[in-house]
């Protein structure tokens, strides 16, 4: 058992994330590339995107507190990039994220909420008011595609544009079970929930698209075991991830990339609720 | 059984094996509530209140000094160096529980009597050789040079309680120990080597025993400190005055393992035996787990085993990042983070400083949790 302090917890997570990082941009970038679909320059888009993040992250850093910080919300804003649509506006995308994160962050000591969630979601919002939301690659939306289930667990589904790696995901799953700062549980009972319900619904429907789901595994396993907000009672765990299933499953008819970030944000709103109550009785 | 942690220990620990003997201190402090004048003369073991001197000479004056954690008017003797004891207790064979009780009453064994006593029937003794803490190596020590005093205690309490066999539990890490003792341990047929695993907190009473298989309830564990008072009394006839100190810690070059009397001043060992790094230091008491930071004007009880002298370091306490490892690495799964929210401390807690070691924030979590045992523990 070894100690580890937040900023080494930081390191190891987003460490965790490169490969998918990397397999984003052999999707996102190289694939498209080849094909003709994409110039050079929007070869590096979802580096762009991750680049952009931590500058926004590194200036407000600067502004704020003089200095750079190692600390969790640097883990939060490179979520935020992996997590978005290939076709994000890279102008909406830096603008609405510094005032998102400026804000979030004022909002956080007043409120409990997932902030990478938060911010993803208001992006979504901002960038589907001046494009059409879509999760499509150039080559997803020119082409169809009839993957297996191989194809589908190294990343070719549809999803974020470095999230897509259910084996990247998975991998980075069995390195962090054995630490002591990472809430296994959580992405354990958010998927046996979501499972269970997607197989019974497959089972009347036929449809299998419900069952392998890139962006929920990739959300239950980086998103929603964030500590900070995440309950710490393994009980309290197992009860939020529950309900992040059941609504993640009830969400996924609406849109099934965005379910699991709207599930998480929801769930984590909870805990004012209990704090109201508290008040209240007070 | 509980869910036990293996510890991350430092690989570049030199221990001399050798016992450094440091029979003669220039001056012991007796912390008691007594009126001796300047010039009175003491005899060594002579016991006031629950403390026996152990040497003979004359009282200095008084100074106040840390000793247990807290501060206390003692009485300073200046060694004499006669060794001049006034008189000896009759050496008895005991026969049975309740005459080995009223014989150790004689060499004022408390902490030894209450946990036979606490007893209703011992049907299994065990000599838990275990150093818990990183940097303790008293337990491992007395194991490897007194192993034949150890072999012949237990034979005698063996009978004492008419008891077939006896447990010498240790570490499976401590190999050169080990061999030793299976070299002579042959000699001694109603007596077992039981080897343990390196996890933290395993010679907790209810942990060995869950894991040698026997019942807490018969059984009587003792350390090694206690297995040495009993060679001296029920052997020797004699009084134990020494204290078997391991110091050891990153500020130190080489870890020392001194026998010492007790009531010296912790800094007159230091200075006779240990080389420093640097002399920029933090001493901690009994382990950094377990134990309390302390400064080197401390006196040497016997509930002290390990002087830790580490390299000065400032942590930052960090906001709680509310992973809930305090929680989850809690042997005693008391909700930690609550207790420390709340400001209030949990009964349940047994001070094992797991939360603190930790946590990522370096929030000092035990102080708060464990705050009813250190209260506890001070009167």
């Amino acid at each position: 058992m070894k100690k580890r302090n937040i900023k080494e917890l930081v390191i190891i997570n987003i460490i965790l994330l490169i490969p998918l990082i990397l397999y984003g941009l052999f999707k996102n970038g190289y694939l498209l590339y080849t094909k003709n679909l994409v110039s050079l320059g929007e070869f590096f888009k979802p580096l762009y995107l991750t680049l952009i993040s931590i500058g926004i992250k590194i200036i407000f850093d600067l502004i704020i507190n003089h200095k750079i910080l190692i600390n969790y919300n640097l883990l939060y804003m490179i979520l935020i990039s992996m997590i978005m649509p290939y076709n994000i506006n890279l102008i909406i995308y830096t603008i609405t994220l510094s005032i998102t994160y400026f804000l979030s962050t004022i909002l956080e000591s007043k409120i409990k909420f997932n902030k990478v969630c938060l911010i993803y979601l208001v992006i979504i919002l901002v960038n589907s008011l001046f494009q059409s939301l879509t999760f499509l690659s150039p080559l997803e939306s020119k082409y169809s595609f009839s993957f297996s289930f191989i194809d589908l667990l190294f990343g070719r589904s549809i999803g974020g544009i470095s999230a897509t790696s259910i084996f990247f995901s998975l991998l980075a799953y069995t390195l962090l079970i054995n630490s002591y700062y990472y809430k296994k549980d959580i992405p354990l009972t958010i998927n046996i929930t979501y499972l269970i319900l997607a197989f019974i619904t497959y089972l009347i429907t036929k449809d299998n698209s419900i069952l392998l789901n890139s962006e929920i595994i990739f959300g239950s396993i980086f998103v929603a075991p964030l500590p900070k907000y995440s309950p710490y009672r393994k009980s309290k765990q197992i009860l939020s991830s529950i309900l992040i299933g059941l609504l993640t499953f009830v969400l996924s008819f609406l849109n099934p990339t965005l379910s699991i970030y709207l599930a998480i944000f929801i769930i984590s709103l909870l805990p004012n609720l209990e704090l109201l109550k508290k008040k209240t009785s007070k | 059984m509980k869910k036990l942690v293996k510890l991350e220990k430092p690989k570049d620990i030199f221990i001399d094996t050798e016992i450094k003997d440091f029979k003669d201190p220039q001056f012991i402090y007796l912390p008691c509530e007594c009126n001796y004048k300047e010039g009175e003369y003491l005899y060594k073991n002579t016991f006031i209140n629950d403390i026996v001197t152990s040497i003979s000479g004359y009282v200095v004056k008084t100074e106040k000094l840390k000793c247990q954690n807290s501060i206390t008017k003692c009485y300073k003797i200046a060694n004499d160096y006669k060794e001049n004891i006034k008189e000896k207790i009759q050496k008895k064979k005991c026969k049975n529980k309740d005459d080995l009780i009223n014989y150790l009453e004689k060499f004022n064994l408390n902490n030894i009597i209450t946990k036979i006593s606490n007893k209703e029937s011992i049907q299994n003794i065990v000599f838990s050789c275990i150093d818990e803490e990183t940097y303790s190596f008293s337990e491992f020590m007395t194991l490897s040079n007194y192993f034949n005093e150890i072999l012949e205690t237990l034979n005698y309490l063996l009978n004492v309680f008419s008891l077939s066999k006896g447990i010498i539990a240790t570490k499976n890490t401590f190999s050169s120990s080990i061999k030793n003792v299976k070299s002579i341990l042959g000699t001694y047929p109603n007596i077992l080597l039981r080897l343990i695993p390196d996890l933290y907190l395993i010679s907790y009473e209810e942990n060995l025993c869950d894991y040698l298989n026997i019942l807490s309830k018969d059984t009587l564990i003792l350390n090694g400190q206690e297995i040495l008072d009993l060679y001296y009394a029920l052997i020797k006839g004699k009084i134990n005055n020494s204290v078997l100190l391991t110091i050891s810690g990153n500020n130190v070059l080489k870890t020392m393992i001194v026998m010492t009397r007790t009531n010296t001043l912790a800094k007159e060992v230091i200075d006779k035996y240990i080389e420093l790094k640097s002399n920029d230091y933090d001493i901690y008491i009994n382990g950094l787990l377990r134990g309390y930071k302390e400064n080197n004007e401390c006196l040497i009880t016997k509930d002290i085993h390990t002087i830790i002298i580490n390299e000065k370091k400032t942590t930052i306490e960090e906001e709680c990042i509310n992973c809930g490892a305090c929680q989850e690495i809690c042997p005693f799964h008391i909700n930690v983070l609550k207790c420390y929210l709340e400001k209030r401390s949990s009964k349940k807690c047994f001070n094992c400083g797991l939360c603190n070691y930790i946590c990522p924030a370096n929030i000092k979590l035990k102080e708060v949790v464990g705050m009813v045992n250190n209260e506890k523990k001070k009167h």
